[in-house]
């Protein structure tokens, strides 16, 4: 018999009422360590600072996310496998500490897919206020709060997304059973939620100024509400370290057997490469963004000029990670491109292993490429054309997956489900993004292309082309795997012709008013440019991505209650949760282990079988042993 | 593929040294497979397989996965990459209920059946003879050449459409310096290379789309092909020679821009919340408008007083940051005005509240011109009122406040001067010309950071009434 949980036991609520406890007890601390110096007792930027932590931990704590850990720090024994508490079913469950990655996977992507839905509503507002030169409704203080607001709340969507992608189906693809260390994977999920209650906490707390880059010394001197957009991402960073390594881990031990690294499902690649670069780069945001917080609390003058310290080391430090960060939005969903295709072209993937590599080639170029956001920066002048030439490199890796992708899908037969569309949809926008790369990397150019719109139009594209279509695409084509149920294949459609030519609209016009003069940030412009009417068209685009967003929200929702019931392999995939395993997924995955004897997308040869359970056959030394040799010739074809 | 295939029997040639293996094989097929076997041939290692496949005709080749005295990638090699393609299978005795395949798949035998049965099928159906499929593998190939031309001859088609397309539209403001010139022909060139990689790709796609389409009913998958290596090697290459070329044209394009004349007018820019001033040292101008005579290099210095800015005048097409913290961080940026006219410098990096209006002009003027401006700027209005307008002016004050009373950052002066005013500690004082020396000298009143350094970098103006 099921027993009714009550409201104060959802994991969520727990944690809400943790998090206000944990902020009350965090002012009063620094109050009280104040008075008992002697101190005036109220420092706003101290007590926030300490109340945002605490409030953080308190969350943290008081949901119960690190049970286990506080169990092993006193000596007690805790299962070996960690299990939610069986009472919680259907909304308690996805309320509450689950430790099943299917679980925390749809946890990242409802929470992404919020939180996208927010900072695209601050989009709405300010793209409103530029609908024309001259102020309409938005005093430019709001401006730059809902403009800072937008950019960083995004950013933290596109982690929660890409989170929800990799956390879902990377051990469902390698034929795991969970990840390699769940409760990690909890803690790096609920994270997320304090560190974005904090962001949002800033609207209160006198707004942010600086954009979402936060370059001192305007960020040292930006209002109060700073300091938790510095912490809030702070604690973000905490979740894609912890979940990259997560990744890493799971991806190097908990292959199937016969899963060699060539025969992995290309998703597999691109979540490695990108968790790689998640588990390298991140520290470097935590720590730019740590030293404005110590700057700002304890007068530490590191990118204070006027205290010998160099507004520029900023700049590195805070590029260092947030150009690699691009590709970790983009490599994910690139490999859901990858992984899509095959599946709508019923063909093999073109240049399986050369597409497989290209992903660790823009991940390990994507390193060396930092200060192309710093060519008109003030940096040394000899850096920029090695910089440079390092940028435009990124172009040969990414080309190869583009002409992979046209060749797989050339002379195949290809249907057009809306997962399909939006994959087409997502090469030619994240092309148009690739190809307003070279200006902005090519020094010259780049010094009218700098802080403009161009530059705008040029991430939209990248991150529109890279991240969401291909994460709408993902969201279409695994629903009926997450939910048992079929999406409304109508009103996908109508979701995607809304919002590409929308796209396209609002990404040209943002390239274009950037060439003729308007810069980026700015909350109004001079009529004078004459660009009133671009402006215009570029809000009514925003308004109908925003709908399309709406019928997509909808489509899900009802869908996930009342869609057609679908339990069989929707999509003909070769792909072993399809093969292998009913919709929805029950715990633990694959009841028996299951073993690799094939060529991932090997769609056109009668006969060929990529993944099977691995008990229908007697053991024998398998994987490399069966090859003669991976360095042989490759086939033919 | 193979040739006599489908009624007639199926040609085996099995390679194994030992006997029983060979044997064993033989009486399997016949058993098993049910399918009518012939075995043309028993060799013992690859010199005798390939005399024999020369000779014979042979259909499958079936080599013993355990006998290490037959090279098995050699094996590998020659049949699967060499000219003639051929089935080979890989048995092993220690593992008998599966087989590695030609092209390195291992596969239950179960599966090995419906392997063997689906390309007997494929070629039942094509039981015509061989002339006839030669024309048809013809045809395929010319038809695939022919998707090819039409596809590539569609992507000139686009490409062209598009740059006459975006010729219509405006894309970059008036090119009013020399810096803009080499800048302006690179910024061609990529529009055209733009135009044209995009015209590649979405024409492959869209060409795909429309005629790659899968039929109603349609079940069967497409050809297998997994790949070309000479092809992954031509699209990774040719962007390699393209990516450093442009690089190589960029950089020579930023010596261009960057090449200094002799004997340059310097002008000192500096940047503050939220205006501009600029200091010509050798006349001691200071202005609040940047005027650069025609064809004449200018050099800027740059630098903030307080965060950064970014001087862009989108007609120059160059830009530079400014940075706060002195000498050590003043940046220079050459410009050679080439139209005269009237521009604006706007500020490109976020410096605050009122950044979007941190916009002054900058005017380009023939010399004679700026000699006229140069000696009406150095004599000094006597009247303190005229000098007052001319000091706020110069002094970027009237970008915090305004002069007829509507609220800016500052307050307003408006009727200011012996109002009482409330300061940021709670006092409430008259505004009078202590309070106004102190506000300029060591500014304790402002609600917002950063302003005490702000208005200590001021000489006193002294406002009007």
């Amino acid at each position: 018999m099921k027993e009714r949980v009550g409201v104060f036991e959802i994991g969520l609520v727990r944690g809400l009422i943790g998090m206000v406890l944990g902020v009350l007890i965090g002012l009063g601390l620094v109050s009280a360590i104040r008075a008992l110096l002697g101190l005036p007792v109220w420092h706003a930027e101290a007590a926030w600072v300490v109340g945002g932590l605490f409030g953080t931990i308190g969350f943290m704590l008081a949901i119960g996310v690190m049970r286990d850990w506080i169990k092993w720090a006193l000596g007690e024994e805790t299962p070996d496998f960690p299990e939610a508490d069986p009472r919680f079913q259907g909304w308690a469950k996805y309320l509450s500490v689950s430790y099943d990655h299917k679980v925390i996977g749809i946890q990242y992507g409802v929470t992404s897919l919020i939180v996208i839905c927010i900072a695209g509503l601050f989009a709405l507002i300010f793209r409103t206020e530029l609908i024309a030169p001259g102020i309409q409704f938005l005093q430019p203080q709001d401006y730059n709060t809902i403009m800072t607001l937008h950019g960083i709340v995004m950013i933290g969507g596109m982690l929660l997304g890409v989170g929800a992608m990799s956390n879902y189906l990377v051990p469902l693809l390698i034929g795991a059973n969970d990840m390699a260390f769940p409760r990690l994977n909890a803690f790096s999920f609920w994270i997320n939620v304090p560190a974005v209650i904090l962001l949002l906490g800033t609207l209160f707390m006198g707004g942010l100024e600086t954009g979402w880059t936060g370059y001192p010394p305007l960020s040292a001197r930006a209002p109060l509400g700073t300091q938790w957009f510095l912490l809030g991402v702070y604690f973000i960073g905490f979740s894609s370290i912890f979940g990259a390594l997560n990744i890493i881990a799971t991806v190097m031990k908990l292959r199937a057997r016969g899963m060699t690294y060539f025969r992995m499902p290309i998703f597999v690649w691109t979540a490695a490469a990108t968790a790689l670069i998640a588990l390298t780069a991140t520290q470097l945001i935590g720590l730019s963004f740590q030293l404005v917080m110590f700057e700002r609390l304890f007068g530490m003058a590191f990118f204070e000029p006027a205290k010998g310290g160099n507004p520029i080391l900023f700049q590195h430090l805070f590029w260092f990670y947030s150009h690699p960060a691009v590709y970790v939005f983009v490599l994910t969903g690139l490999g859901v491109i990858s992984e899509l295709l095959p599946v709508f072209a019923r063909k093999p993937l073109f240049g399986y292993r050369w597409v497989a590599l290209s992903s660790f080639g823009i991940a390990l170029v994507g390193f060396f490429v930092w200060a192309h956001h710093m060519f008109t920066s003030g940096m040394e002048p000899y850096l920029r054309v090695p910089f440079m030439y390092s940028t435009l490199l990124v172009a040969v890796p990414t080309g190869v997956k583009f002409f992979s992708w046209v060749a797989t899908i050339w002379e195949g037969k290809l249907s057009f489900e809306t997962p399909m569309l939006f994959v087409l949809g997502a090469i030619s926008i994240f092309l148009l993004g690739g190809l307003s790369g070279p200006p902005n990397g090519v020094v010259a150019t780049d010094l009218h292309l700098q802080d403009t719109y161009w530059i705008v139009g040029h991430f939209h594209a990248t991150m529109f082309g890279g991240f969401l279509f291909p994460f709408l695409a993902a969201i279409y084509y695994w629903f009926p795997k997450m939910t048992g149920r079929m999406y409304n294949e109508t009103l996908g459609k109508i979701h995607f012709y809304l919002m590409l030519p929308a796209f396209y609209v609002q990404s040209l016009g943002q390239l274009q008013v950037g060439l003729l003069g308007m810069r980026r940030r700015i909350a109004d412009y001079d009529p004078a440019l004459q660009i009133e009417f671009t402006h215009l068209l570029i809000t009514v685009a925003g308004y109908v991505i925003a709908l399309s967003l709406l019928i997509a929200l909808i489509n899900f929702a009802y869908s996930a209650v009342r869609g057609k019931v679908v339990t069989e392999n929707v999509w003909r995939s070769r792909s072993p949760e399809w093969t292998l395993l009913p919709s929805p997924i029950p715990a633990h995955n694959y009841p028996t282990p299951i073993e690799v004897v094939g060529e991932p997308y090997d769609y056109g040869l009668a006969g060929a079988v990529y993944a099977r359970t691995a008990s229908a056959v007697p053991t024998r030394k398998e994987g490399e042993a069966a090859l003669p040799s991976d360095a042989a010739a490759a086939p033919a074809d | 593929m193979f040739r006599n295939f489908g009624r007639s029997p199926v040609r085996v040639l099995i390679a194994s040294n030992h006997a029983l293996f060979r044997h064993g094989l033989v009486s399997l097929f016949k058993k098993r497979l049910g399918v009518r076997v012939e075995i043309v041939g028993e060799v013992t290692n690859l010199e005798s397989a390939v005399a024999a496949l020369e000779e014979r005709n042979v259909d499958l080749v079936i080599v013993d996965y355990d006998d290490e005295q037959l090279n098995r990638e050699d094996f590998l090699a020659h049949f699967v990459s060499g000219g003639g393609q051929k089935r080979v299978i890989l048995l092993s005795l220690s593992n008998p209920e599966s087989a590695m395949l030609y092209d390195r798949r291992e596969v239950p035998l179960s599966q090995l059946e419906a392997w063997f049965e689906g390309w007997r099928e494929s070629d039942t159906q094509s039981t015509s003879p061989s002339v006839e499929r030669a024309g048809e593998k013809i045809q395929t190939r010319s038809n695939r050449m022919k998707h090819l031309i039409v596809a590539s001859i569609l992507v000139i088609v686009l490409t062209v459409l598009i740059v006459l397309g975006a010729g219509q539209v405006r894309l970059l403001p008036v090119a009013a310096s020399a810096q803009a010139q080499p800048i302006d022909s690179l910024f061609r060139l990529m529009f055209l290379a733009i135009a044209f990689l995009f015209s590649l790709i979405v024409v492959f796609m869209l060409y795909s789309i429309v005629v790659f389409r899968r039929r109603k009913g349609d079940e069967t998958d497409a050809r297998h092909i997994e790949g070309n290596n000479t092809l992954e090697v031509t699209w990774t290459a040719i962007p390699l020679v393209v990516v450093l070329g442009l690089s190589f044209l960029g950089a020579q394009s930023l010596a261009q821009v960057e090449r200094p004349d002799p004997k340059p007018l310097e002008v000192d820019v500096i940047g503050l919340q939220w205006t501009w001033r600029f200091e010509y040292p050798r006349y001691g101008i200071v202005s609040n408008e940047l005027v650069l005579p025609v064809n004449k290099q200018a050099i800027l210095y740059l630098s903030s007083q307080d965060v950064i800015h970014s001087f862009w005048v989108p007609e120059f097409r160059v830009k530079q940051d400014l940075l706060p913290g002195g000498e050590e961080f003043v940046r220079t940026l050459r410009i050679t005005p080439t139209q005269i006219g009237s521009y604006k410098v706007r500020c490109a990096e976020l410096c605050g509240i009122r950044h979007a209006y941190m916009e002054s002009p900058v005017i380009v003027v023939s010399q004679a011109d700026f000699d006229v401006w140069v000696a009406q700027q150095t004599g000094e209005p006597t009247d303190p009122v005229e000098r007052g307008r001319k000091w706020a002016n110069q002094y970027g004050c009237l970008s915090c406040h305004s002069l007829d009373g509507s609220k800016l950052v500052g307050p307003t002066w408006l009727g200011l001067f012996g109002s009482e005013v409330k300061l940021a500690d709670g006092r409430t004082v008259i505004a009078d010309e202590v309070l106004y020396y102190r506000v300029n000298s060591q500014s304790r009143c402002c609600h917002c950071r950063g302003l005490p350094e702000h208005h200590a970098g001021f000489v006193r103006p002294r406002p009007e009434r």
